[in-house]
């Protein structure tokens, strides 16, 4: 059981980080002169980490997700990822599942998987193989010729998924990615994602609104303040693993939980 | 860019624009014959605006417009919002209407003329044949635009059928309302211009269609200028109030 | 009692109108003049069969080459438009105020540039498709979900191949659009403008004809240009489903109202 073998934080024997943030600042110009989104981010992910960021809307999150992907360059600071900086979008160091379904609807699903090898020019083959295996890791063999409007919201993020792994980047980075599903999806989607997570060993940075969500999937959770975001509290999450639905009815998990809410709840 | 910056660049675009017609054609770049320079299409312009069988002209022109749009746009308004009402009828009639939409109109011309003649009426009829579709299928398109649960909610509170009208159909209805207006004054207007143009004894069409067939082509830069700052004009008014009543839309 | 379906109500309504066609002028209820019968009308079209195509050909001739201008232009500028921000906010407006003008009275300045042949009648079929593809081609480059873009360039896309992946597919529905009302513009323009001044084409056998009261030719002609119209609509739309097999009914759905506004929108100068 390689996820029970799974080092957490704190554990003495800390692995080498993998996505390593100081000193982060995000301002942009607003209506109203500079507006600080995001000040004083200090951030180390140790490898093979899950953690989950949550704070109230606009917080400045997916700013934080952004810069993390390369996508959005900092004011301030330094950012880090398996030891080199981030300047710009590196699908081969970061891997990015985005909120709703991103596919492109004009391609199918094994289409959409290997976009980003068809990027990098990757023998025809090579990428059909690539991304057939990771659509059977997120459990969608067999429905690779559908388009994105012939699967369900559950599927399309599965897809998601897989793009976001094909080109088995060390850290997986997920800006609210079950945000658009029903509750029983969700919850289904969240367990999945913690069967992949376990079965690739990935680092992942994973952005959302239910603390339920945040508690059930993390190792480490960071409660990010109102704006100007910054890092208010870590919360190491030690509740066992592989977790299971019966840990949410747990006190420890609500205490978890409500360590959490209270902190968010009292922010002005 | 800033707001004053874009128009201001538009501004230099237009002077750019007005300042060729004047240089290259006094130049000799372009045939002065061909084209005339601005300043003396605004000349022979200010003499036709003076002229009385101008003026009459566009008195013609304005009526069959105005008689027209008076005519196509309650009648189809009140055709598009029955098809819209029944969905039977919607069904039969929508697709012939797409189709009815991709014709030329105007090969319909000569049967206007068989039956009314070359004159008001004949302008006025095809005018209205040729803006009535756009009003119906937009008004039905205003009416499918009227969200079913504004419908709900109102009705949930007790509304009568005249309040639902009134407070829900028409403030939803407006933007599109307002849209309708202005493309069917377009459709109009050129209708009206084409049977003008086509077959017909006065008007600003008939003019300047003879004055192109005449080659005098200062006075028909200057009737084209006439009908088109009149249209555009038209279309700016409608598009203020399209603009003051979709401001609640974002 | 169950109501007939609506297609068959159509087909109905459609049969009616051929047999009034024939039946209203046979009965005398309208003067043959107004009305000549269909089996009248028919009969002259094939008669005068090798007329009718010399005609179309120029008309198909002159469609052709004014469609390729207008779609050529319309989705050259229409991208730039629609890609370029500061071009957008600066010509975008001007270009929906300048709709407003009823192109039609700009033929006869093509009459006098370009004379009464062909080359006016592509000029001004031109000018009067080239609005809607110019308009949709920048409408659907500037609505493409910015998801796309973004998911794009985090997998590190390049800016051609943002391009040919991701925006010229995603906006190729809308565009398609543009390209069926910018077609049917280019024809409805090209019958207009061989009405008004020409000497040949099939909007000319409609004015010769109806100059010397031959009804029976003139309606001969309609036909001609139905025809033309409906093979047109049922090739654009046989060319939208075969590009749009992975757009879903959803999508479209969500789209329609959209749809509808830009149909109105471009549609704005069926003559």
């Amino acid at each position: 059981m390689q996820h029970m073998a799974r080092v957490s934080p704190g554990d003495g024997q800390t692995p080498r980080p993998a996505v390593e943030v100081r000193g982060l600042g995000h301002a942009y110009d607003g209506r109203d002169g500079v507006v600080a989104a995001l000040a004083d981010i200090d951030l180390t992910v140790p490898a093979g980490q899950f953690t989950v960021i949550v704070g109230p809307s606009g917080c400045g999150k997916t700013s934080l997700l952004m810069m993390l992907a390369g996508l959005r360059t900092p004011t301030s600071g330094t950012i880090e990822c398996d030891g080199r900086p981030i300047a710009k979008p590196d699908p081969e160091r970061v891997g990015v599942v985005f909120q709703e379904a991103s596919l492109y609807p004009w391609l199918t699903a094994v289409e959409n998987v290997e976009f980003p090898l068809l990027l990098k020019h990757t023998p025809r083959d090579e990428r059909r193989a690539r991304a057939e295996q990771m659509l059977k890791l997120v459990g969608l063999d067999g429905f690779g010729g559908r388009y994105p409007h012939e699967l369900s919201g559950g599927m399309k993020q599965r897809v998601s998924i897989a793009r976001g792994l094909v080109q088995d980047p060390p850290v997986l980075l997920m800006d609210e990615p079950f945000a658009a599903l029903d509750e029983q999806t969700r919850m289904t989607m969240g367990h999945e994602l913690l069967r992949i997570w376990s079965e690739t060993s990935k680092t992942v940075v994973f952005i959302t609104h239910s603390l339920t969500e945040a508690v059930y999937l993390a190792d480490e959770v960071l409660v990010m303040s109102a704006r100007p975001g910054r890092i208010l509290d870590r919360v190491p999450i030690d509740l066992p693993r592989p977790r299971t639905y019966q840990m949410m009815a747990t006190d420890k998990f609500g205490q978890l939980r409500e360590r959490i809410w209270q902190q968010i709840r009292d922010m002005p | 860019m800033s707001r004053s910056a874009v128009i201001l660049v538009r501004i230099a675009l237009l002077l750019a624009v007005l300042g060729a017609w004047e240089v290259l054609p006094r130049a000799g770049v372009v045939n002065p014959m061909l084209l005339p320079p601005l300043s003396q299409v605004l000349v022979v312009l200010g003499e036709i605006l003076k002229r009385g069988d101008f003026q009459e002209a566009m008195a013609v022109t304005a009526a069959e417009v105005l008689v027209a749009f008076v005519i196509a746009v309650p009648l189809g308004a009140l055709l598009g919002v029955l098809s819209a009402e029944n969905e039977y009828f919607g069904a039969i009639f929508k697709p012939m209407l797409f189709y009815v939409f991709s014709i030329p109109k105007s090969i319909f011309l000569p049967m206007f003329i068989l039956v009314f003649g070359i004159g008001f009426g004949q302008k006025v009829a095809y005018a209205t044949f040729s803006t009535i579709f756009i009003v119906i299928m937009s008004a039905s398109a205003a009416v499918e635009s009227v969200k079913a649960e504004y419908l709900l909610v109102a009705q949930s509170y007790g509304a009568t059928r005249a309040q639902i009208l009134r407070r829900i159909y028409v403030p939803s209805m407006m933007p599109i309302l307002l849209e309708t207006l202005r493309i069917s004054m377009i459709f109009n207007f050129t209708g009206v211009m084409i049977a003008e143009m086509y077959a017909s004894r006065t008007g600003v069409g008939h003019m300047i269609s003879n004055w192109g067939e005449n080659f005098m082509l200062p006075q028909l830069f200057a009737g084209v200028i006439v009908l088109a700052v009149a249209a555009m004009a038209f279309n700016e008014l409608v598009r203020y109030w399209e603009a003051r009543c979709s401001t609640w839309r974002g | 009692m169950k109501r007939p379906s609506p297609p068959t109500v159509r087909r109905l309504i459609g049969l009616a109108l051929l047999i009034a066609w024939e039946a209203v002028p046979r009965l005398g209820l309208l003067p043959e003049l107004f009305l000549p019968p269909l089996s009248k009308t028919l009969a002259v079209l094939w008669l005068d069969s090798y007329i009718y195509a010399a005609a179309l050909m120029v008309t198909l001739y002159e469609v052709a080459i004014a469609m390729l201008i207008a779609c050529g232009v319309g989705i050259l500028v229409g991208a730039v438009v629609g890609g370029v921000a500061s071009i957008r906010n600066l010509m975008l407006p001007v270009f929906s105020s300048l709709y407003a003008i009823p192109i039609v009275i700009l033929y006869p300045i093509f009459t006098a540039w370009f004379g009464i042949g062909s080359e006016s009648k592509i000029a001004f079929a031109g000018v009067y498709g080239f609005f809607p593809v110019m308009l949709s081609t920048a409408a659907g480059i500037r609505t493409i979900d910015e998801q796309y873009l973004l998911a794009a360039r985090s997998m590190g896309a390049t800016l051609p191949q943002l391009i040919a992946r991701v925006i010229i597919p995603a906006s190729i529905p809308t565009v398609l659009t543009g390209l069926r009302l910018g077609g049917a513009l280019t024809i409805i323009g090209v019958v207009v403008s061989e009405m008004l001044t020409s000497a040949s084409g099939i909007g000319y056998l409609v004015t010769m004809n109806r100059t010397i009261l031959d009804s029976p030719r003139v309606f001969a002609a309609i036909i001609v240009v139905l025809a033309l119209s409906v093979a047109f609509d049922i090739a654009v739309r046989a060319l939208e489903r075969y590009t749009m097999v992975w757009q879903s009914a959803g999508r479209r759905m969500a789209s329609s109202s959209t749809d509808t506004s830009a149909r109105l929108a471009t549609s704005a100068s069926a003559a």
